[in-house]
């Protein structure tokens, strides 16, 4: 009798729970829309279809080296606003050196080089699809070209896989140079040689020519990419960084198209700025 | 629980679908949210050109003054999954407009919903064509 009236108890108390966290998330997400319909209420950025709910627990498909085949394309996965709330942290987590705080909190969202039609670089994502392509030769994999569909101003970024190594004499460039290996399942790719010209997320977090990251990108089912992503960067970062971020499967009859940013880019022009003034 | 996650979806769509249309760069630094304007005009241009499409509209004012509203949206590309193509807006349409105007440049406006007056089909919608037809 007393378990039957514990469990009557609990079940009241577990739908009281449910009640609330539903009515507190919806609060949250109606407050939420309400500020974005202020905005606009047409096709919202990125308006890329997903696969259906029903299909991401699908099988993961496999390369013919047994490998999961990770080419996508993808919807997220990286920062974007902010690469600390995106990555997981909470609001100061992020273990900034002095200077590079101050720097970040100084910049302004419209000086981002992104915003000039400049590389996003790693892990920056932006809402539109993109996508891993494996490059099969009779020697195997032996590059993995990572493409987004807006963000790479017409470059591409490239990930080694056969086996070499990072060379000691390299230029600072906007990808750096990326070597990868499977370590079973999971796709590791170790970057060195980064400028440190783009900004981490649009709110402006910094990082140095020091910065050496680690992606980790695995996939658990059909529909999901994690991306496990290691900042470690002694320039403008007190200690090593661990972030996570998710991507989802964009529907299989999306393909990339066309984006050449800088054919009409007129951004800053109606609120009287120039772009990338940080820059000039 | 099912009805309940039901409607946490419904929310969770509905927000997918009205965040905000300037994925490239922000709103804020360009953007006035407090001039909100609603006009009629005659489409000059559609340029379906990266990174953001925009839609070009002759105002005439009480005086016969004319203003070319500079109207930018989403990426032509993010449109065109939607369904949406050139020939559903063209230059000559008579077509009414919500936009917020530029913060020094009033007239370079970002487009909030532009619907043509011959038959009040509202244009470039989440969904496309057929989600948006009269009913």
């Amino acid at each position: 009798m007393e378990a039957a009236t514990d469990d009557a108890g609990s079940a009241v108390v577990n739908r009281i729970l449910v009640v609330s966290a539903t009515v507190a998330t919806l609060t949250l997400l109606l407050s939420w829309q309400t500020d974005a319909q202020q905005r606009i209420s047409s096709i919202p950025a990125g308006g890329t279809p997903l696969i259906a709910d029903k299909d991401v627990n699908g099988p993961v498909p496999r390369l013919p080296d047994g490998h999961p085949d990770l080419s996508g394309p993808w919807l997220g996965g990286g920062s974007n606003a902010d690469i600390e709330r995106e990555g997981g942290l909470k609001a100061g987590e992020l273990p900034l050196l002095p200077w590079a705080k101050e720097l970040r909190d100084k910049r302004k969202e419209q000086d981002e080089p992104y915003v000039a039609c400049l590389p996003m670089s790693v892990p920056r994502i932006n809402p539109y699809p993109w996508k891993m392509v494996f490059s099969l030769t009779p020697k195997g994999v032996t590059e993995i070209y990572i493409l987004h569909e807006l963000g790479d101003a017409g470059a591409h970024r490239v990930v080694y896989m056969d086996g070499r190594k990072h060379p000691d004499d390299l230029l600072p460039s906007w990808y750096g140079h990326s070597i990868g290996r499977w370590e079973g399942d999971t796709l590791v790719i170790d970057t060195v040689g980064y400028n440190d010209k783009f900004w981490f997320d649009s709110r402006g977090t910094p990082h140095t020519e020091k910065l050496h990251t680690i992606e980790r990108f695995s996939r658990p089912n059909f529909g999901t990419l994690i991306n496990d992503f290691t900042i470690d960067d002694p320039g403008a970062y007190s200690k090593t960084v661990q972030l996570k971020f998710t991507a989802r499967r964009v529907r299989q009859d999306v393909e990339l198209m066309e984006d050449i940013c800088t054919e009409n880019n007129q951004a800053g022009i109606a609120g009287g700025y120039k772009l990338n003034s940080e820059q000039r | 629980m099912r009805t309940k996650l039901c409607v946490l979806a419904v929310g969770c769509g509905v927000v997918c679908l009205t965040t905000t249309a300037l994925a490239h760069h922000g709103f804020d630094a360009e953007y006035d949210a407090n001039k909100k304007l609603t006009l009629t005009g005659v489409v000059q241009k559609v340029e379906w050109q990266n990174p953001h499409m925009r839609v070009y509209v002759d105002v005439t004012d009480n005086g016969g003054k004319v203003t070319t509203w500079n109207l930018e949206m989403t990426s032509p590309n993010t449109v065109r999954r939607q369904g949406w193509g050139p020939k559903d807006l063209e230059a000559g349409e008579k077509v009414t407009f919500t936009t917020f105007a530029g913060k020094v440049v009033e007239s370079r406006g970002s487009l909030v919903s532009i619907k043509k007056v011959s038959d009040g089909r509202e244009l470039f919608t989440a969904g496309g064509p057929d989600a948006s037809a009269p009913k």
